[in-house]
């Protein structure tokens, strides 16, 4: 008798309708507004690929020691040295990234002993050309730069 | 087309083309149709066809391992572990045990958010759009985990062989246990939006079904097997990365339709959180990294392992000639033996059937073309 | 990739090879040196490299080989992993023998690998596993390029699939076999690519222009 009941008053329903009901109340709403608020990516996150820059006499912590170019799955990173005749060390000249082919797999960031390579939390690196993908030293070092339409 | 059906005037055969909301990826099903009544189907796969063994020939060991999360991308972390796993037999080596807990817990994590895809795309195919909201947004939060952890959501690269390259984060215990407290009541809701209402009942009642015998002719392994009544599973039969010290249950059920298989797997959602409370508690301070030389080279020779993947029975079989790369790497995939199951349990059912069954066996075209 | 070859009259004398072998940059502890760094070409040559298989003895290895004799070629075990090599025309037999009397009715895989080196150029690899015995087996088999081995699809059904990708990837054809098509690439592709003379990047480029339009490569 209960199940003819519950049968006819449509019980099965209503139990999910009162769920659906229950979120219905605005504090449940998790929408991400982007990008007028933009999100909080963690402090691992794979991101846009950059060169560190050694702050205290502004030069370039990267030792030209190959080991990203050997670790990355796709081959696109280059690296271009000339052997300083003073210090007898490698010194970096180009640096070519091809982020159009990177998986952000982080591989490189792990080769790297000196954590000159690293990828940072940006990940606004669309850009409208192919060949604006291959990044070369500088803009590596400066990071993306998106550009900003509405403060 | 399967030689059981021949044409004649009454038969449709109809597209079920690559671009379709409801096939789960790029998969086409020819469908011979009588009316609504499907007599045949033909799956057309390799859509996605990236050609991941012949990479896998070409790439070193551990460059190989960001490639192995592309295959079924919704469980990456699955992926990786198995493919940790069998070049770590091949090397004779093992993890420590914190870097195993660590891999049971975010592999059991991301059991759960592929059991979660699967459960809102299914309730979308079959008409019920509100629980995919809901799912996805429980997912957000095991992602946000994942990311947390190593950097990415969903092609994770979170293992390296030997154990893992990053050791976890501060208050890594605090959001797994977080997660494992909200998502239960979660479980709940989703059972109260579904498992009783009549028209989901009657949409997957009966429906699809896939007796113990024929799940072991065609080899299908994974939820689709448990829910006929066999209760087998490659982390209790062949335990692997310490998966013998957790007590869990494997559920079963006995009809093999569609309703079951969707009652197992949301009783494995529950046991995949035991798992990952019990691997918590089990977090003691160690070494997370096994000794691996910085170059691998196995020795000359093979081996076949295999894993229990939210799909089924993930194996890797990895020939080594002794370099640095491997010879080959065959991965079997269980979506694509689960796939091959279609035309025997749609035989004889309807259109919204065929729908309904492409979701029960939860495919991801990443896996079943790599 | 990362090894980096340094010409064998290297002046640091930490750089002398092991005996015999190519000389590697930075070995150096332990090695058995003579007092001269050898060249690299004076070398012999080592012998290739094999899988270090121990002998598999159990049960069901001994009732194999007395059922099938010198069909059998070896049955060994690496890494706990049993596996036993097979004379092509024996497979479909000791599939049906397994499934029936060792209760193997779980066929997991059938795969390929290609030894281009080798005369049997392919070894046809079929996995299987007991759920009654917990255990799994392989059955391996060599086999030359134009050879059409039997089909499984009469003992395991789920051989249809695993079987079509197979002659997809390698070019085996399997005889009797209800559906030999290809399955991942287009039906009128030319070319096997898992073979180990078909590169990386060829493509079939006949297909890719007519039926993408465009010149193939990147």
């Amino acid at each position: 008798m209960a199940n003819l009941l519950r049968k006819i008053f449509l019980a099965d329903l209503f139990q999910g309708l009162r769920v659906t009901f229950h979120y219905q109340n605005p504090k449940y709403i998790c929408t991400e507004q982007y990008p007028a608020e933009r999100p909080k990516v963690a402090e691992r996150y794979r991101g846009a690929p950059r060169l560190n820059i050694n702050p205290d006499n502004d030069e370039t912590l990267c030792i030209s020691c190959n080991l990203c170019a050997v670790a990355c799955p796709e081959n696109l990173i280059v690296v271009g040295w000339e052997r300083n005749e003073q210090t007898k060390r490698k010194d970096l000249t180009t640096f070519t990234y091809d982020t159009s082919r990177c998986m952000f797999c982080g591989l490189c960031e792990d080769a790297c002993p000196v954590d000159a390579l690293e990828l940072t939390q940006d990940f606004e690196m669309a850009g409208y050309t192919r060949d604006g993908q291959i990044w070369d030293r500088e803009m590596l070092e400066q990071g993306p730069q998106p550009k900003a339409y509405r403060s | 087309m399967p030689e059981s059906t021949f044409l004649d005037s009454t038969e449709l055969v109809l597209n079920m083309g690559p671009q379709h909301p409801s096939t789960h990826g790029v998969l086409r099903v020819i469908l011979k149709l009588d009316g609504e009544k499907v007599l045949g189907t033909d799956c057309v796969i390799g859509y996605l066809h990236r050609g991941v063994e012949k990479i896998a020939e070409n790439r070193t060991y551990a460059q190989f391992n960001p490639y192995v999360d592309r295959m079924d991308y919704v469980a990456a972390v699955s992926n990786g572990l198995g493919y940790c796993l069998a070049i770590e037999k091949l090397l004779n080596v093992e993890a420590p045990p914190r870097a195993q807990a660590v891999r049971v817990i975010l592999t059991e994590l991301n059991r759960v958010a592929s059991h979660l895809v699967w459960l809102g795309t299914h309730a979308l195919d079959i008409g019920a759009i509100t629980p995919v909201f809901y799912c996805f947004r429980e997912r957000e939060e095991a992602l946000k985990i994942f990311e947390n952890y190593c950097g990415a959501r969903l092609t994770t690269h979170a293992f390296r062989i030997g154990g893992l390259q990053y050791e976890t984060y501060d208050g890594f215990e605090r959001e797994v246990l977080a997660f494992c407290d909200m998502f239960l009541p979660k479980v709940d809701e989703y059972e109260e939006l579904l498992t009783n209402n009549r028209i989901w009942a009657g949409r997957l009642q009966r429906v699809g079904v896939l007796n113990a015998e024929e799940c072991k002719e065609y080899g299908v392994t994974g939820p689709v097997l448990r829910a006929a009544g066999v209760k087998w599973d490659v982390r209790k039969a062949q335990p692997y990365s310490g998966y013998e010290q957790y007590e869990f249950e494997i559920p079963t059920r006995e009809n093999g339709d569609t309703y079951d298989r969707y009652v197992v797997r949301m009783q494995e959602m529950r046991q995949s959180v035991r798992i990952m409370r019990q691997a918590v508690e089990k977090l003691a301070p160690g070494p997370i990294m096994a000794k691996v030389p910085k170059v691998i080279k196995p020795p000359v020779g093979e081996v076949y392992v295999s894993i229990e993947a939210p799909k089924g029975e993930l194996g890797y079989y990895v020939v080594s000639d002794g370099t640095t790369q491997p010879y080959r790497v065959r991965v079997r995939p269980p979506s694509f033996v689960n796939l091959q199951a279609l035309d025997r349990m749609v035989a004889g059912g309807l259109v919204a059937d065929v729908v309904a069954i492409i979701g029960t066996i939860d495919i991801v075209l990443g896996e079943v073309d790599r | 990739m990362a090894d980096e070859q340094k010409p064998a009259g290297s002046p640091s004398p930490a750089q002398q090879g092991a005996g015999g072998a190519n000389p590697k940059a930075g070995a150096a502890a332990g090695a058995a040196k003579t007092a001269p760094p050898k060249p690299a070409a004076a070398a012999p040559p080592k012998p290739p490299a094999t899988m270090a298989a121990t002998p598999w003895d159990s049960e069901l290895a001994r009732d194999l080989r007395n059922r099938f004799g010198e069909r059998i070629g070896e049955t060994s075990t690496y890494l706990g992993q049993d596996f036993l090599v097979a004379k092509p025309d024996a497979v479909i037999p000791i599939l049906e023998y397994l499934k029936l009397e060792g209760d193997f009715d779980y066929l997991v895989d059938i795969t390929a690998v290609d030894w281009p080196k080798k005369p049997e150029r392919f070894e046809l690899v079929y996995i299987l596993y007991s759920f009654a015995h917990n255990r799994r087996v392989r059955v391996k088999t060599a086999i030359a390029d134009g050879y059409r081995p039997a089909s499984a699809v009469g003992v395991h059904l789920t051989a249809n699939w695993l079987e079509r990708e197979v002659y997809d990837m390698f070019g085996i054809e399997f005889a009797g076999h209800p559906d030999l098509r290809r399955i991942l690439l287009p039906e009128d592709w030319q070319g096997f690519p898992l073979r180990k003379d078909y590169s990386i990047v060829q493509q079939d480029e006949r297909w890719v222009r007519e039926n993408l339009g465009i010149e193939s490569g990147q």
